[in-house]
């Protein structure tokens, strides 16, 4: 499904992915962990299609097509969806209608007609009791005064709905209490298919006892320095990061101070 | 650079009109003073300050007519409010529903007025207030006696259906102690042609009155308006001006507010919507003069292409306007590299105790909102229409009348979200 080869990707000038190799394949999850600065984000951004983001070398397939060559909104219309680390707040854009515009901007792009609005309504009703959502949120403005885990839990509505390939989690354990961190958990384990991969991105093994994993990756200094499968991860938990070799002192001590 | 002749010729212009009141003494006199006034001042030009961003050479170089009547001949929306219809600058009765004791044209009310005609203008008045004083044929009068609730809302549609045509259209709302309205003033003309309307609405709001005054203006696209909107409060009033400015080729509002008693209180709402070669300019003044009154001002402006923007918002909290709350904010996004926004905040505080904040802003659209609409496969264009509407709609948003806030969102949709009005 995606296949990361050699991913060099710099920000101003500065290089933060430093040769990336990962092959994601259907219905798998992949944590990528690491430090603070180590580049996570930065791998999940130019993957969606963030601009700001130079890419200097390396490719990124998804099903058989150069992604690099997509702009951001073709990325998502071919399946894949970033749930953002800070979703943004839109004043003025109902979530209703963000949604609606994207879903059908979504079907225009593979040919489809536009979503009836009885539909479109009962299925949004639908996928916000997956995450426990009050109907309510629905017409507010996106994201606007939304709390912490609202914000979350929308994104994980925005991905029930628009049913992507791939999707992108960048930190969306960050901010969360144990309450609507279960509730995130378990709308995006609903979510797992045999067709459907996710690449979970997280500073901390937490998320990961919800959402358990095929294989984690650690991040560090733009590289993946080490593979393995969940139990990994607890590994991380128990010794943190400066055990693994390739992570530097500097990158220790970030990731103990955040 | 005006000249003695060019003031003539605009003299000349009206010269053989047939004005009402021709006989009575205290509108002569008032028009005599204001045509001494403009031919003082003339018409401005880009030498005075408050002009300087404002090129009328265009409305200069053209020559124009006063009709004496005209009637109808386009078809208008049907609506199930009680409804105006001027043409040209003059009521067409035929066409006009909902004239009453309380709602009048100026034409018949000139004893009603006197007192309050004239009452709320700037002391040295620019050329086209001063056009309008001295030329002024007709308007709309909306006289409420103490107590008394305009029940809905009344529309006056100014049409302007003749080429070439100035209309110098005055209106009067004096709103007596205690009582409310909503009125909802509607500009449009014929798509292509050029004309004049230059129009000024007074209001005197007594103790305690509540109105709430809407302006639409949806002219042709080569069409010059020239607006003012004029407004003195009594103690514990409250008006609401909303100025929506869609059209028009040079479009000028001055919007003046006097709170003359304590407790009064004054909102302010604008939105330009700008494109082609369009020029819109808004000078807002709120005059504190007594203590305990509170403004609220909220101008945003959109700019596509080559158009253009002026906003001068002046507060000026007089030494005894002790405990005056005021706020202002103007916000420009600007879509295209060739828009201008000039906006100049005036703040001229005299008092001590006092709350006054003012805020303004001139951007683009913001990167990250329209990545996270993008990554949502929303395309490019749509986004930034979503954005585009969003940022707007919020000066409609703050409309508190239903079905007024419903239209005017539909409006606003049609302007800017092509294709994409079905989500609102």
């Amino acid at each position: 499904m995606l296949k990361v080869t050699n991913l060099h990707a710099s920000v101003d000038g500065k290089e933060i992915l430093k040769g990336i190799t990962l092959e994601v394949k259907p219905g798998e999850v992949h944590a990528i962990m690491g430090p603070n600065g180590s580049g996570k984000s930065t791998l999940s951004n130019v993957i969606a299609g963030r601009d700001g983001y130079e890419v200097t070398a390396g490719s990124v397939e998804y099903l058989g097509k150069d992604l690099l060559e997509l702009e951001a909104e073709e990325r998502a219309c071919e399946g894949i969806f970033l749930a953002f680390q800070y979703p943004v707040e839109i004043p003025g854009v109902s979530n209703m209608a963000m949604l609606k515009a994207a879903m059908n901007s979504i079907r225009k792009y593979h040919g489809q007609d536009e979503i009836k609005a009885g539909d479109f309504l009962k299925l949004i009703r639908q996928k916000a009791d997956l995450v426990e959502m009050k109907h309510e949120f629905l017409k507010r403005a996106v994201n606007e005064g939304f709390s912490g885990g609202e914000k979350k839990r929308n994104e994980i509505l925005q991905m029930a709905m628009l049913e992507p390939k791939l999707a992108l989690l960048d930190e969306t354990d960050s901010g969360l209490d144990i309450d609507a961190l279960k509730i995130v958990s378990h709308g995006v384990n609903a979510l797992r298919s045999p067709e459907r991969s996710m690449v979970l991105v997280t500073h901390y093994q937490r998320l990961l006892d919800y959402i358990v994993p095929d294989y984690v990756h650690v991040l560090a200094n733009g590289q993946i320095v080490k593979s393995g499968d969940k139990s990994l991860a607890l590994e991380l938990e128990a010794k943190g990061y400066s055990w693994i070799e390739g992570i530097d002192d500097n990158q220790t001590t970030a990731a103990q101070a955040s | 650079m005006i000249t003695a002749n060019e003031n003539q010729s605009w003299v000349n212009a009206h010269a053989g009109v047939a004005l009402p009141g021709a006989d009575v003494a205290w509108l002569n006199e008032q028009r005599a003073a204001a045509l001494a006034q403009f031919e003082k001042v003339g018409l401005p030009g880009v030498r005075d300050e408050d002009w300087r961003y404002t090129n009328l050479r265009a409305l200069k170089s053209n020559d124009y007519a006063l009709n004496s009547a005209s009637v109808l001949n386009v078809e208008l929306a049907e609506t199930t409010n009680p409804r105006l219809v001027f043409v040209d600058g003059h009521l067409d009765v035929a066409a006009s529903t909902g004239l009453s004791d309380s709602v009048t044209s100026l034409k018949d009310s000139l004893a009603i007025v006197e007192g309050a005609f004239g009452s709320t203008l700037p002391i040295e008045p620019h050329g086209f207030t001063a056009l309008n004083t001295a030329y002024a044929h007709d308007g709309y009068v909306v006289n409420l006696t103490p107590n008394q609730v305009l029940d809905g809302v009344l529309e006056v549609v100014f049409v302007s259906q003749s080429a070439n045509a100035v209309s110098h259209t005055r209106n009067i709302i004096i709103a007596q102690a205690n009582t409310q309205c909503t009125i909802i003033e509607r500009h449009i003309g014929a798509q292509g042609s050029v004309y004049l309307n230059n129009i000024i609405t007074e209001i005197v709001a007594g103790d305690n009155a509540h109105i709430d005054h809407y302006k639409i203006q949806q002219e042709s696209d080569d069409a010059f308006h020239m607006g003012g909107v004029f407004i003195n409060q009594a103690s514990n009033s409250q008006v609401k001006n909303h100025n929506i400015a869609l059209s028009g080729l040079v479009t000028r509002n001055d919007i003046y507010c006097n709170l003359l008693g304590p407790g009064a209180h004054m909102e302010m709402n604008g939105l330009v919507v700008g494109k082609g070669r369009q020029h819109i300019d808004n000078h807002t003044e709120v005059n504190h003069a007594v203590p305990n009154c509170t403004s609220d001002e909220y101008y945003k402006t959109v700019l596509d292409d080559h158009s253009r923007s002026v906003f001068r918002g002046r507060i000026i909290v007089a030494q005894d306007a002790q405990l005056t709350n005021a706020d202002q904010q103007n916000n420009n996004l600007l879509l295209s590299k060739n828009a201008e926004a000039d906006c100049k905040p005036q703040l001229e505080i005299y008092a001590d105790d006092v709350k006054c904040s003012h805020g303004a802003t001139v951007g683009q659209l913001d990167p990250t909102s329209l990545f996270y609409l993008k990554s949502r496969g929303i395309n490019a264009e749509s986004a930034n229409a979503l954005l585009t509407f969003a940022f707007a709609n919020e000066v409609i948003e703050r409309i508190k009348v239903d079905r007024v806030r419903e239209e005017l969102t539909q409006i606003l949709a049609g302007e800017l979200l092509s294709g994409l009005e079905e989500l609102i």
